[in-house]
Parts: C-alpha cells; sequence; structure tokens
C-alpha cells in the first residue's frame, strides 16, 4: 500500500493528479499511441481512429448523460449534424477542413438548443423519448432538404488538406484524430473538476438542491446539452472525414444505443470509463473476428452471412453481464483491479 | 428601521388547502428564531417559501428589505441565503468536498469555455474554494470523511455534510429544516453546538425548523409556534411554553377533550 503520500499545498488537491506515478502512466500511454502507425499495418490503424472517434462521441455523451444525467437517445443526430455540416461546409462551400470541422461542432452545438430548450423540463424516460424523436426529425430533414443535403444520395467526402497533407489519409488522419481526443479528454477532465462540471452533476443528483445551491438549471441544463453536442459534432465531422461519404445510413438509431451502451458499459459519469468503454465496444468486433479467425473459419457461409447478429447478440451478452455482475463498468473493474495491487499480497 | 427577514401575510394555497394562512413574522439579525409546530402545520411549506422554492400566493417576504417573492430560486444563494432539507438532498454520488464545493457555486465565475482550459482565474479561485471547503470540513469535523461519496456515509454525517453545503454559501441567513431529527444525543448535542458557534462567532442569523423541544428551548432567542397553518404564538422560549394556546396545540385543549 501506498504511504507517504501528503498533500502540502492546496494546488496539489485541486490538479487533475499531482502523483508523478500516474503522469509518467500517461506519458508513456501517449508515446505508446504516438508511435502505434510505425508499429502496426494500416488495417489496425483504421481500427484505432474508430475507436478515439467512438471515445470523442463517447466522452460527449457522457457530459450530458452520465454527468448531468439526462439521457440521451439523440447521439446519432448530433453526429449526423456534425457529419453534414462537415460535409456541406467541405463539398458544396469549399471550406478548409480546419474551418469546416470545429463549425461542425458549432453547427451542432446550435442545432442541440433546439431539443435542449423544449427538454428543460423532462427528465428521465420522457426526455429520452424526446431525443429519440430529434434523431428521427434530423434524419428526415436530411432524406427531404434535398437542396441542401443531397437527399439519399448522400455526399462525397474527400480532399480535406491542410498545407498539401491529405487528412483523410493513414497516419495523417490517425494524428489529426488523435490530437482532437486527447484536446477532449483534457477538456472534459477539466470541466468535471470546475464549478460547471460540478453544477452538472448536482443537477443530476438533486436538482431541486443544485437550485438552492445557486445552480441556475435553465442555463447549466443548456450548457450541458451545447458542450455535449459541441463535442458529438466533431465526432460526427471526424467520421465524415474517415469513411470519405455521408448518407442516412451511417446514422442509423443503432449509434444511438451504441454510445448510450458505451457509456454504460465504461461505467456511468467517469470519462475514463468513457474511454475504456469506447474502446472495448469498438474493438468488440475485432476480437469476435479474431475469435472466428482463431477457432473457426471466417470464410465460412455462418460467419458471412450471420456476421451483423454475431455481432449484435454478442453486444447484448456483454451488456446484459455488465449489468448484472459489475453495474459499476469497467472502470469499476480497473478500480478493483488497482485497489488490489495496492493491497497485495493483503486481502483487503 | 427594516428587520433583517419580514414576512407580511404570506398565503399559500395548494388548490383548495391552505397550507400557509396569513403569517406575518420578523426575524432580527444575529438571532436564532425557531418555528414550531404539530405535524401539518405548515413549518415545511413557509420554509419553501422563504428560500424561494414556491411561491407565495398572496404576501410579501422581505429579506433586507429585498422582495424575494420575484426571485429565481438559485438567486437566494447569491443574496447570502442558504437552506438544508428536511429529508436528506445531498448529491449522494459525490464525495463530501465536491458536495461542499457545490455550495461555493455563486461564488465562483468561470463558464464552460473557462473551465475547460482550466487556466489563470479558474485555477485560482478553484484553489481558494478548495481553502475554503477545508476551513468547512476542519469546523465540522468532518476531516476523516471527506473523500467518501456522500451516499455510503451514515445519516447523522449526511445531515452534517448539508450544513456544510449551506455553510459554503458562507450565508448571512442560514435556514435550517430539522437537522436533528433521527439523530442520536451525541450528534445533536454536537448540531446545536455548531449552531450556537455559528450565531456567536459569525453572527450568521439562523433560522429554523425543529421538531426537538430541547434545543429549541435551550438555544433559541425567539420561537414562533404555527398550526393549521396560522401563527398562533411566539415569544420568547419561556413565554412560548407557559402559552395557552400552544399547550393546546399540543395536547389537544381541555374544551374538545371534554
Amino acid at each position: 500500500m501506498r504511504t507517504g503520500h501528503f498533500k502540502e499545498r492546496t494546488a496539489q488537491l485541486v490538479a487533475l493528479s499531482d502523483s508523478k506515478v500516474v503522469w509518467s502512466f500517461a506519458g508513456l500511454l501517449l508515446a505508446l499511441v504516438l508511435a502505434a502507425p510505425f508499429l502496426i499495418g494500416n488495417y489496425q490503424v483504421t481500427l484505432l481512429v474508430s475507436a478515439m472517434i467512438a471515445i470523442v462521441g463517447a466522452v460527449g455523451l457522457n457530459m450530458l448523460t452520465g454527468t448531468t444525467g439526462l439521457i440521451s437517445l439523440g447521439q446519432a443526430g448530433f453526429l449526423a449534424v456534425g457529419a453534414y455540416t462537415n460535409a456541406i461546409l467541405m463539398m458544396d462551400h469549399g471550406w478548409p477542413v480546419w474551418l469546416s470541422l470545429p463549425a461542425a461542432g458549432v453547427v451542432s452545438a446550435l442545432v442541440s438548443l433546439l431539443v435542449g430548450v423544449p427538454s428543460l423540463r423532462l427528465k428521465g424516460l420522457y426526455l429520452a423519448i424526446t431525443t429519440l424523436a430529434f434523431a428521427f426529425i434530423i434524419n428526415h430533414v436530411i432524406l427531404y432538404a434535398e437542396w441542401l443535403t443531397h437527399g439519399p444520395n448522400g455526399i462525397f467526402v474527400s480532399g480535406a488538406k491542410v498545407m498539401g497533407v491529405d487528412l483523410q489519409r493513414g497516419k495523417a488522419l490517425y494524428y489529426l484524430t488523435f490530437g482532437i481526443t486527447v484536446l477532449v479528454v483534457f477538456a472534459a477532465l477539466n470541466i468535471q473538476r470546475s464549478r460547471v462540471g460540478r453544477a452538472w452533476m448536482a443537477i443530476r443528483d438533486h436538482d431541486i438542491a443544485a437550485r438552492v445551491m445557486g445552480v441556475d438549471l435553465l442555463r447549466y441544463k443548456l450548457y450541458a446539452f451545447m458542450v455535449s453536442s459541441f463535442i458529438v459534432g466533431i465526432a460526427g465531422a471526424l467520421i465524415s472525414l474517415q469513411i470519405r461519404f455521408v448518407n442516412i445510413d451511417v446514422f442509423a438509431l443503432i449509434l444511438s444505443i451504441e454510445a448510450l451502451a458505451i457509456i454504460i458499459l465504461g461505467g456511468l459519469g467517469s470519462i475514463a470509463g468513457a474511454i475504456l468503454g469506447a474502446i472495448f465496444l469498438s474493438l468488440l468486433p475485432e476480437a469476435i473476428r479474431l475469435f472466428f479467425d482463431a477457432f473457426a473459419d471466417t470464410n465460412s457461409s455462418f460467419y458471412t452471412t450471420y456476421v451483423y447478429e454475431i455481432r449484435g447478440i454478442t453486444y447484448g451478452i456483454v451488456i446484459i453481464a455488465f449489468l448484472r455482475l459489475k453495474p459499476e463498468g469497467l472502470i469499476g473493474l480497473w478500480r478493483d483491479v488497482r485497489k488490489y495491487w495496492s493491497n497485495w499480497p493483503l486481502a483487503y | 428601521m427594516t428587520a433583517f427577514l419580514e414576512l407580511h401575510g404570506v398565503v399559500k394555497r395548494f388548490g383548495g388547502l391552505v397550507a400557509v394562512n396569513d403569517v406575518s413574522l420578523s426575524v432580527e439579525q444575529g438571532q436564532i428564531y425557531s418555528l414550531i409546530g404539530p405535524n401539518g402545520a405548515g413549518k415545511t411549506t413557509l420554509f419553501n417559501l422563504i428560500s424561494a422554492v414556491f411561491r407565495p400566493t398572496e404576501g410579501r417576504i422581505l429579506f433586507q428589505g429585498q422582495d424575494l417573492t420575484r426571485l429565481p430560486t438559485h438567486a437566494l444563494a447569491r443574496l447570502g441565503i442558504a437552506r438544508t432539507f428536511q429529508n436528506l438532498a445531498v448529491f449522494k454520488h459525490e464525495t463530501v468536498v465536491n458536495n461542499l464545493l457545490v455550495g461555493m457555486h455563486s461564488h465562483l465565475r468561470s463558464g464552460p469555455v473557462a473551465a475547460a482550459l482550466f487556466w489563470g482565474r479558474t485555477r485560482r479561485e478553484e484553489i481558494a474554494a478548495r481553502e475554503r471547503v477545508e476551513e468547512i470540513i476542519d469546523f465540522l469535523e468532518i476531516e476523516d470523511i471527506r473523500d467518501h461519496p456522500v451516499g455510503t456515509l451514515s445519516y447523522g454525517q449526511q445531515k452534517r455534510v448539508e450544513l456544510g453545503r449551506a455553510l459554503a454559501i458562507s450565508p448571512k441567513l442560514l435556514l435550517i429544516d430539522e437537522m436533528v431529527s433521527g439523530m442520536n444525543q451525541e450528534e445533536r448535542e454536537d448540531i446545536a453546538r455548531f449552531i450556537l458557534d455559528l450565531k456567536d462567532e459569525l453572527g450568521m442569523t439562523v433560522f429554523m425548523v425543529e421538531h426537538d423541544m430541547g434545543i429549541v428551548m435551550d438555544i433559541s432567542d425567539h420561537v414562533c409556534v404555527m398550526n393549521y397553518g396560522r401563527k398562533i404564538a411566539e415569544g420568547t422560549p419561556a413565554e412560548v411554553a407557559a402559552n395557552q394556546a400552544v399547550i393546546d396545540a399540543y395536547l389537544g385543549s381541555s374544551r374538545s377533550a371534554a
């Protein structure tokens, strides 16, 4: 067990971590992720990009659902708004990607006010249904506003160049996504330890008490919607860059469910949990493929026919198993492991 | 001179039920003012009216001359009015420190963008807030539980955290709703000591609803008694204890018994 770890200044209590060990491990991890594209194949790099985009989206949703307690089934809608904003600005209006990417976040944040304002008096399931309706409305707008979105045809996204570097190619996209992920995670950690994050948690745990403590519910719920949607919008824009094409099928309702599954699996309200959950669920299909590779034939007609069903069923089993056995999620599992090793070899 | 807190003809109706009926009272600065009465007398409703959780149907509530009845609930913290709740209303998933820091909300300034950067002023004000919270933790003697999630603490400890959270507002007027119910003798005495300290050392004005007559009679400067939504008596603890209307309200009058 660690002993002799004293705080001598209040600043140490406010810091993200004042432990050299934690920072060294974080630095090591970052260095490893930075070096990864040179160590692994192109396919794995693509997988990691998807995982990092999932992290950005999950951290954004976690602010709204995990921290503020406002359950959202509108994640797919906000992702679509971000992706389409980026695609339309880049392809139809010729904006450079370094402008269209933040613009995707801003537009998504503004659109979130449309669902945020009527949702202020709603909680729990009622809010979930409202956000679900929002996702459907976005779907319809995309399908029928052909002058803007090209309707069912979708938009091909290409030519995201900054100073001659194509940001949609392998390593460039990887480092762009990596940079944004690191920024988003640090911003989220900072908000969580500040006045705004605490106001959100207060709203989640007891909204009347929060008001009595001086928290303006209206303002802080809208902040939660806007900050969350800004981040999710950026994740959507990154998706449009990665898959080079946006249309309505990319942003199906199942994305909203998967996003909720990610933050519940990771551990609601925890940023580290959202990260773990995003990595876990985005690499799970790959794990299934490897499993079939090892123990069966991935070219078999069974696997190729039922690949989506197998994936869906595995998701379901994993989620049920977690809710039943470890409701605190992956972050709870991690805490148990950490506690076990910090006390080792004692049993408690 | 206007009183510190004044209620003029306050009425609150819920449909046909008149929960608070034409109550006027005035609290002076630095007093410990107790509100007592049988169950259902309208004490907690009156409390919710003063803390702007409810709006009165009629009447005015003045705090240092300012009308509270038109203000949003969240504006009261900035005026220096804090309250605790009859049933626990802590932020149960958060640590004790974070609960207390929420109380500092109206003293801090950072918006979402400044919070995301956590630089300069934001960092400085967070450090200052944390220092203030440590003082409160010290005052309430809850050092050993400061990093525990509040939901895991005992009832008495949670009540103490709730008091601490209210103190983090640095209130001029502290409203305490049945703080000691469900506490053991030792915990009750601790709370009574804290309230006296707040009055004597910080000059805080305390307005409390309390069922525990021992505490009410021991530490109050002024007692007000309610029954069926009306004020039926007020005065010093001794005066109130000798008042026939009060004795009738609590024990039943001899007329109705006959």
